[in-house]
């Protein structure tokens, strides 16, 4: 799916600080218009969004990045899961996350999980911070809508 | 206006890349694969895990290199059977997820290796809420991640153990077309030849190939003397595979010893294979291994 700014005839482009998981069956998505700067939001209900969650792909992400990630639905939709399938996922670098962050960004769905952790990430090296809590996150959460 | 083809990517997600690169992570396992093989029945407690446990124990004892994929999500057994305990380590490395490895050096995946606990069910966790529809679209992706994410490296056969009923199938045949066939399990009772029967019917409207029909549970070996009786009444099982035109693979008596491991650990074909029940089993591989 593709947007398509009329005025411009430009591509509007995924905008990886406005995705918007409101509830874990349905999402909200921005999209911008680089060159007028307009901005629409893709919402979507429940069964679209089962839709794109069975396909296994994550939105705002890559296909190298969807390699890397084994049994990552599984990993992030399975109640009970064993410790080392949870942590499967690539580290981040410098950037620490306490266990409450660990636990909240896993909850949010797996197809667009990547692309939030993008946005924390991204805020917390904006401001220097190397530990992501529960706290950062409910600053993300305010900050960009998250 | 610009039209959908004149611009390039997908909206940002590249989600077109990334499915294309799931089917190629899939088949660069399946491809180091040589024979792929569903063991199933429309029918539940016929013995298909036992059952698959013993057949892929009599390929290792011919000298191939075999993995099981328990795709009993709900109802995982095969772990129980090889030995792999839920304590073991689960081990997570840039190839993937390494599976298991069993009795015989037999390789595995199955759903109990992936929960905390072995008296975990197999829950999401969405489900309080999930509908229907969410919760067999995650059994469908689990399945696809079960195949693919695994680190099988090169084997001759992979032996997939189906959960009852035959739904499943159509999962198993969208992620494995070259799959060699099924081979299906029934009991002599009137009642799973009924239900099995419509699973050969669908098989056969889908155009999976089916190897043959196995009669598990015919009659009672005793362990002591070895001597058979009748077990259930029924319709000739052989009739059946007359019927619905596929081979009829042979009879293998119950045995209460097959779905145990013996003393020393091992599963019950490889210490036993000179038993009723053990060439049994070993002329069922043999008629199997000839069809594919």
């Amino acid at each position: 799916m593709k947007f398509l700014c009329i005025p411009c005839d430009t591509k509007m482009e995924t905008q990886t600080d406005g995705i918007m998981p409101e509830e874990k069956s349905n999402l909200a998505m921005q999209f911008k218009c680089k060159k007028c700067g307009h901005s629409i939001a893709m919402l979507t209900n429940k069964f679209e969004t089962e839709f794109v969650s069975k396909l296994g792909v994550q939105v705002g992400s890559t296909a190298a990045e969807a390699k890397g990630a084994p049994m990552g639905v599984v990993a992030g939709a399975l109640a009970g899961g064993k410790e080392e399938l949870k942590k499967s996922a690539p580290n981040e670098g410098e950037i620490e996350w306490t266990e409450d962050a660990k636990e909240r960004i896993q909850r949010v769905p797996f197809f667009v999980r990547n692309m939030a952790k993008k946005t924390v990430l991204e805020f917390a090296k904006e401001r220097g911070i190397t530990v992501i809590d529960g706290k950062l996150m409910d600053e993300v959460r305010e900050k960009v809508g998250m | 206006m610009k039209t959908y083809d004149d611009l390039a990517g997908d909206g940002g997600s590249n989600i077109v890349d990334q499915v294309q690169a799931l089917g190629v992570k899939l088949r660069s396992r399946l491809d180091r694969i040589k024979h792929k093989v569903a063991l199933m029945s429309g029918k539940g407690g016929v013995g298909k895990s036992s059952l698959t446990a013993n057949v892929a124990a009599c390929l290792v004892d011919k000298g191939y290199s075999v993995g099981i994929l328990d795709a009993d999500l709900n109802g995982p057994s095969i772990c129980h059977l090889l030995g792999v305990r839920n304590s073991q380590k689960l081990v997570v490395d840039e190839n993937g997820v390494q599976p298991g490895t069993g009795i015989h050096g037999i390789k595995l995946m199955s759903m109990d290796m992936l929960l905390s606990s072995p008296d975990s069910p197999v829950m999401w966790t969405e489900e309080a809420d999930a509908t229907a529809v969410w919760v067999s679209t995650m059994e469908s992706t689990a399945l696809r991640e079960l195949v693919a994410d695994t680190d099988w490296g090169d084997l001759d056969y992979l032996l997939i153990d189906m959960p009852p009923g035959s739904d499943r199938i159509d999962n198993i045949r969208g992620l494995i077309p070259e799959l060699a066939g099924v081979v299906e399990i029934t009991i002599p009772s009137m009642l799973s030849q009924h239900i099995v029967a419509k699973s050969i019917t669908k098989n056969n409207k889908m155009k999976v190939p089916i190897l043959g029909l196995v009669e598990n549970m015919a009659g009672y070996t005793c362990p002591h003397c070895e001597k058979e009786g009748p077990l259930f009444e029924g319709q000739d099982v052989e009739e059946l595979a007359k019927q619905k035109n596929i081979p009829y693979i042979g009879k293998i008596p119950f045995d209460t010893r097959i779905g145990r491991k013996t003393d020393s650990g091992s599963l019950f074909y490889m210490e036993n294979k000179d038993s009723v029940t053990g060439k049994a089993i070993g002329s069922a591989v043999d008629k199997i291994l000839d069809s594919i």
